[in-house]
């Protein structure tokens, strides 16, 4: 796609707009820059992500403590809004701990197959899936690497890699700032401040679950507002040309 | 005859349990029987009731008031088995019949008056010829629709033509459980309730009130309340026949087996079936022995659910072929018998009727391919590769985490609408594990746990593999004590919570003086 933009720049605005109209799977001037709409996620962890949602088409990786807990509440929201999402070759989750997060459980499927042939199960579920989390044992070797981001991108899948993934166009960092609630063996885990680091908006401190007293099981993830903008940098952003002329 | 009423002949076993259980164990007919269900009786023979056993009374109350009662688990397999292995019998005698449930069959009137003169005399033939053949004693009941004919042959009576909806308006509401305890069994509640103690009272209300409030299911209780069919006939001709015929090679006697061919059948049949708009409430299985001999039996089915033709496939073969070996008692080639398996599996649907309203979700996006999907995935790697989540009750996520292989039958062991005191609070941890560990403290000690709290504060967390963490803070114990009046089921355990230095929050748990991993924030 790239290459084809970089040829039509001296060419004129006609025969531009039908070369970039020929692209497959892209409709309007908007997706050319920003590409497909993301996949919605919980609105206070819009702000972590470069687009606002789950990148389709694209690998997310996180990586550090809380990955898992991070990787099943972005996919949360989509599951509520009837996408179905695959888990695949994580470890026995915890159903109490997936309502919890707010996920839908009749979108939801723990697929547990020889760790070695983790690429053609994934494969397999991206024709229908529109969500992945994975759990691969080892990252994958270059040409492996090309088949899967290609495949993931013809079927604006979104893919999320527990562990670090070459290739993935998105990675956030998770890691614990403080847990409370334990006073030296009076009380209980209450509540756990997270840090959120990403290359492209920054770092942002989560606090998960909401405090207790709530009754709802879906607690969403809230954001300490203060902190989060004074470390965020602007990231860029790519403007819309109105008019080709 | 008008043509929305059926005229029904219902012949069924009272306490059917009971009889099979007692047939089962080689018990005598004078000798007390009780089936035991989820803690109360649910059967009992005219023995047993005769010593004053009731249904719902729990199983001290039945052994107090008979204490040489013989007390059995209900078993459904065994029942509907027993029941098919009778049902051979009846087919020489009966042309067409449905199976309602284990114990109770269905014949219309009108493929009997053909044969004999009058209602009495076909009734009193059969009735004579059932019981003669199969040895269990059988009450008729005869009204204008299946329901009725079901409440009436509970007390043996004959509803004239006409006089259905006077009979049905003195029965109870709870009545309605009969014809499907599963699907109306709240809604009967919510009408005791309301005032509505019997069928008349139900059935004078106006069919457009009971759909505003209550909806399909409404309405359909409605129709049965008056003695109508729940479904309405369909005008036009049948134009194509649904019918699905599996060959199995080689041939089987194994009732799983055939179960499994008989469900990805019954999901291609009843997918064409809903794409006709239809209703199909009754579903004809035939099997063909490689030897020739044939099996055909009517079902009645309350959903168009393949799971549950798989059942009454399985049920069926099992019962036909114990009785066919019961049968080969000389036979001529030593092998007969077992290579006499299943060649062919024959569904046709038996009754196709319009139904009251669709019953797809609109909303349902694409979970047609994702069904394709996860069977092609266990079609490689085994049913148990795929599986859904679901909650169930306990203490903790070790105890509620019920996963279920894609496409079967979830079962529970602990209800989820108990509550269940000392359940661990949120957060919860998001990986359930099952390691044995170490804890330490200071002094190189595993910690112990009492009920009034640790004697020691933890500090270190060794792993199996070696790895240790250290902890730097961690919960108060919450010791669990249950089912201490039996020591077959009692548990005693003590929850903590950690944490290490490097983040991480473990759920452990010591039960039998050693420490478990239950849980991993992660």
């Amino acid at each position: 796609m790239d290459m084809s933009v970089h040829h039509a720049v001296a060419a004129d605005p006609q025969t531009l707009r039908k070369q970039l109209s020929r692209l497959p799977g892209v409709t309007t001037a908007r997706e050319l820059f920003t590409g497909p709409e993301p996949l919605p996620v919980d609105g206070m962890l819009a702000p972590v992500f470069a687009r606002g949602g789950l990148p389709r088409g694209e690998i997310l990786s996180v990586t550090g403590t809380l990955a898992l807990s991070f990787a099943c509440a972005a996919a949360a929201k989509s599951t509520r809004e009837q996408h179905w999402c695959a888990a695949v070759d994580t470890p026995e989750l915890a159903v109490a701990g997936l309502a919890e997060l707010g996920i839908d459980l009749e979108h939801f499927v723990h697929v547990r197959t020889p760790p070695a042939d983790w690429q053609r199960v994934v494969s397999i579920l991206l024709e229908t899936f529109d969500l992945l989390i994975i759990a691969p044992p080892a990252a994958p070797s270059p040409q492996e690497r090309q088949r899967l981001t290609a495949k993931v991108r013809e079927r604006r899948a979104s893919l999320i890699a527990l562990g670090p993934m070459p290739g993935s166009s998105e990675s956030c960092e998770v890691s614990v700032a403080g847990w409370d609630g334990l006073h030296a063996g009076t009380g209980r885990l209450r509540a756990c401040t997270v840090r959120v680091r990403h290359p492209r908006t920054g770092e942002h401190l989560l606090t998960w679950p909401l405090t207790p007293g709530a009754t709802s099981v879906q607690q969403l993830p809230t954001a300490s507002g203060a902190e989060a903008a004074t470390c965020r940098p602007a990231h860029p952003q790519i403007q819309v040309i109105d008019g080709a002329g | 005859m008008p043509a929305e009423t059926q005229r029904t002949l219902v012949l069924t076993v009272p306490d059917w349990s009971a009889t099979a259980a007692a047939e089962t164990h080689g018990w005598a007919a004078h000798e007390p029987v009780a089936v035991l269900r989820g803690g109360r009786i649910v059967s009992c023979n005219a023995a047993a009731r005769a010593a004053g056993i009731t249904t719902g009374i729990n199983k001290r109350a039945a052994q107090l008031r008979c204490p040489q009662v013989r007390i059995t688990g209900w078993d459904e397999d065994l029942d509907q088995r027993i029941f098919a292995t009778g049902l051979d019998v009846l087919e020489t005698s009966l042309a067409r019949f449905t199976v309602l449930a284990p114990g109770e069959v269905s014949i219309p009137l009108s493929a009997l008056a053909r044969t004999y003169p009058s209602e009495d005399a076909a009734v009193e033939e059969l009735l004579t010829t059932v019981t003669d053949a199969t040895g269990w004693e059988f009450f008729a009941g005869i009204a204008d629709s299946v329901f009725a004919a079901m409440l009436a042959a509970r007390t043996a009576t004959r509803v004239l033509p006409g006089q259905t909806p006077d009979f049905l308006a003195a029965q109870p509401t709870t009545a309605l459980a009969y014809a499907d305890a599963h699907t109306y069994g709240e809604l009967v509640t919510v009408f005791e309730r309301l005032g509505l103690d019997t069928l008349g009272a139900l059935a004078q209300l106006s069919e457009g009130q009971m759909r505003t409030r209550f909806g399909t299911l409404g309405v359909q209780a409605h129709r049965l309340a008056r003695g109508l069919p729940v479904h309405q006939p369909v005008d036009h001709v049948r134009q194509r026949e649904h019918l699905i015929e599996v060959p199995i090679s080689p041939p089987s006697t194994r009732g799983d087996e055939l179960s499994f061919h008989a469900r990805a059948a019954a999901a291609e049949l009843f997918a064409g079936i809903r794409a006709a708009g239809l209703v199909c409430p009754s579903l004809s299985i035939e099997l063909v022995a490689a030897g020739g001999q044939r099996s055909q039996r009517t079902w009645r089915l309350e959903l168009m659910d393949e799971n549950l033709v798989a059942d009454r496939v399985r049920w069926q073969s099992e019962g036909w072929l114990a009785g066919q070996s019961a049968a080969a008692a000389e036979p001529v080639d030593e092998g007969l018998a077992e290579a006499d398996g299943v060649c062919a599996l024959t569904l046709a649907a038996a009754e196709l009727l319009a139904p009251l309203e669709a019953h797809t979700s609109l909303f349902a996006q694409r979970s047609g391919y994702v069904t394709h999907t996860l069977e092609r995935l266990q079609g490689l790697y085994g049913p148990e590769a795929v599986r859904v989540p679901q909650l169930q009750g306990g203490r903790e996520p070790a105890e509620t985490n019920l996963w279920t292989p894609w496409q079967q039958q979830p079962r529970p062991e602990r209800s989820a609408a108990a509550p269940w005191p000392g359940r661990l609070p949120a957060p919860h941890p998001m990986i359930v594990d099952r390691a044995p560990v170490e804890l330490l403290d200071r002094q190189g000690m595993s910690v112990i746990a009492r009920p009034s709290g640790l004697d020691s504060t933890p500090v270190l967390l060794r792993l199996e593999s070696g790895a240790e963490f250290g902890i730097v803070d961690h919960s108060s114990a919450w010791p669990v004590e249950a089912g201490w009046w039996d020591p077959a089921r009692a548990q005693y355990r003590v929850r903590l919570q950690v944490l290490t230095a490097c983040g991480q929050a473990f759920l452990l748990c010591k039960e039998h003086g050693r420490w478990h991993i239950t849980g991993r924030y992660a």
